[in-house]
Parts: structure tokens; C-alpha cells; sequence
């Protein structure tokens, strides 16, 4: 068995195991790198009367398709985690695989919508709604990617079948980190889209 | 800690994520005063993310540890909020 395998380490003393405590410690800092975003991108806003906005650039329906999406993944992953602690094999890789395959449809969707503003020239220079839009979303979708290739990673992980309840902690990690990146996105969405 | 929550429960769950999402997405279309909408919103993404955190990130279940983990940098938000509010306030 691999470190990557690895089973969840206990802790010295706080009953909570060390690579569990590791990840929320890691989202405690995530979750002040966006708000450090986001609040940036509502004191602008606030700030200024004139505020651009998207000028008609944006689909509420695709961003908002595209946000059900995300939340379609983290139930797939939440019961990829239920399947591995029930060595539920067949459950856990077609939960995987569809989470993998959701993130990247996210991605995708994402890219057309990017595609979209540089074919009208629209970029992040274009004024500052559109250099809050490119950062925020451009940050959520690098943390999208990431997830998506650690959930591709345990689905060739359990395709193999090395992971069981004993070996596949870290499906669960990964899923405290992909849930984070939909948490995040759950307000990015209205602030940008709706709002 | 799964074993807390039934795969029934999780789709329950997805369900009402779905369903606060679209109501979200309506509202904001509603011939309603902004800070209505504002609100409303804001207070419908809180819900989807306590739901997110409580039952898929398992906290409700989970080590009291984590929970203060995760409330930790709420509490520092609330501290800067608190501090550039109270700076503007006091702006003449």
C-alpha cells in the first residue's frame, strides 16, 4: 500500500485524524483567499455608482445550468464516499467517473462562456466588472480543475480496485475539497450573475 | 461518517439544493426592490451552502474540531467586516 492509499492517520490527541484536520485547516485558508475576492469585488461595487456590469454578456441560464451542474457533482461525490466505506465497488466508480465527468462539463461550459466574451472582446482589461468576473471565476475554475484531476486520480485508483473502506480515506478528503470549490461557486454565482 | 446519512438523504438534500438554486435565479428576475433581491438571494446561498457543509462535508456528525476549524475564518471575516464598517461610519 502507497501513501496515497493511506488510511486515515490518527491525531495526537484531538480525536480528530491528522489528514482530516489538515484538509479543514487547508479550506480555512481557501475560505479567506476568496472572501479576500469577494469582498474586494463587493467594496468596488459598492463604491462605485457608476457600476458597469455585464452590459448583456451574461446568460442567467447557462450560469445557472451550469451551477446546478456543480451541485449534481457534489452529490455524486458524497455517495462515492458512502460507497467506498460500504466497499460498494461498482457504486463507487460510476460516482466517481460522473463527478470527474460533471467538473469537467463545468470546465466546459466555462470555456464557452469565456470563448463568448473574447469573441465580442471582452476581457479582463475590458473595466472592472469584467476584471472581478475573469479573477473570481478564473480562480474557482483552477480550483475546479484540481479537483476534477484528484477525483480522475481516485477513479484510476479504484478502477484498479485499490481502494476499499480501509485504503479509501482519501475519497472522502478529496470530497471536503470539491464540495469547498461548490460552496464557493454558490456565491460567486449570484454576486456576478444575478445580482 | 457517512453512515450518518442514507443515500436517500443525500438525494433529498440535492433535491432541495435544486430547487433553492432555481428559486434563487427566479427571484432575481422578480420586479422586486434590489436589497429585497439582494437578501433574499444572499440568504437562499447561505441555506445551500449550510445544507453543503452540515450533510455532504458531514460537519453536523463530524468532531466538534472541525467545527471550530471551519468557523474560525468566519470569525476573522467578521472582525475585517466589522473594522471596514466601523471605518466608514466614522468617515466624515
Amino acid at each position: 500500500m502507497s501513501t496515497a492509499d493511506a488510511i486515515s492517520i490518527d491525531s495526537g490527541g484531538t480525536g480528530v485524524p491528522s489528514n482530516k484536520l489538515g484538509v479543514w485547516l487547508f479550506l480555512a485558508s481557501e475560505v479567506m483567499f476568496f472572501t479576500v475576492f469577494i469582498a474586494a469585488y463587493i467594496v468596488l461595487r459598492a463604491s462605485n455608482p457608476a457600476w458597469p456590469g455585464p452590459e448583456g454578456h451574461l446568460s442567467v441560464p447557462l450560469g445557472t445550468l451550469n451551477t446546478f451542474v456543480l451541485l449534481c457533482s457534489s452529490m455524486t461525490m458524497v455517495l462515492a464516499h458512502a460507497a467506498v466505506a460500504r466497499d460498494d465497488q461498482r457504486a463507487l466508480r460510476l460516482n466517481l467517473l460522473l463527478t470527474v465527468v460533471l467538473g469537467a462539463t463545468f470546465l466546459g461550459v466555462k470555456g464557452y462562456e469565456y470563448s463568448l466574451k473574447f469573441e465580442h472582446g471582452i476581457g479582463p482589461a475590458t473595466n472592472i466588472f469584467w476584471s472581478c468576473y475573469f479573477t473570481l471565476t478564473g480562480f474557482h475554475a483552477l480550483h475546479v480543475l484540481a479537483g476534477v484531476l484528484t477525483n480522475l486520480w481516485f477513479l484510476m485508483r479504484a478502477m484498479q480496485g485499490r481502494l476499499n473502506p480501509r485504503t479509501g480515506y482519501g475519497v472522502e478528503l478529496a470530497g471536503l475539497y470539491w464540495h469547498f470549490v461548490d460552496i464557493v461557486w454558490l456565491f460567486v454565482f449570484p454576486l456576478i450573475y444575478l445580482l | 461518517m457517512s453512515a450518518h446519512v442514507s443515500t436517500r438523504q443525500y438525494v433529498q438534500i440535492w433535491v432541495a439544493l435544486a430547487v433553492l438554486l432555481f428559486l434563487g435565479a427566479a427571484m432575481s428576475q422578480f420586479p422586486l426592490a434590489k436589497p429585497t433581491i439582494v437578501v433574499g438571494v444572499l440568504t437562499l446561498s447561505t441555506i445551500k451552502a449550510a445544507l453543503v457543509v452540515l450533510y455532504y462535508m458531514h460537519l453536523k456528525f463530524d468532531h466538534r474540531w472541525l467545527a471550530i476549524v471551519a468557523a474560525f475564518p468566519l470569525v476573522i471575516i467578521a472582525l475585517a467586516v466589522g473594522i471596514v464598517l466601523s471605518a466608514s461610519l466614522v468617515r466624515f
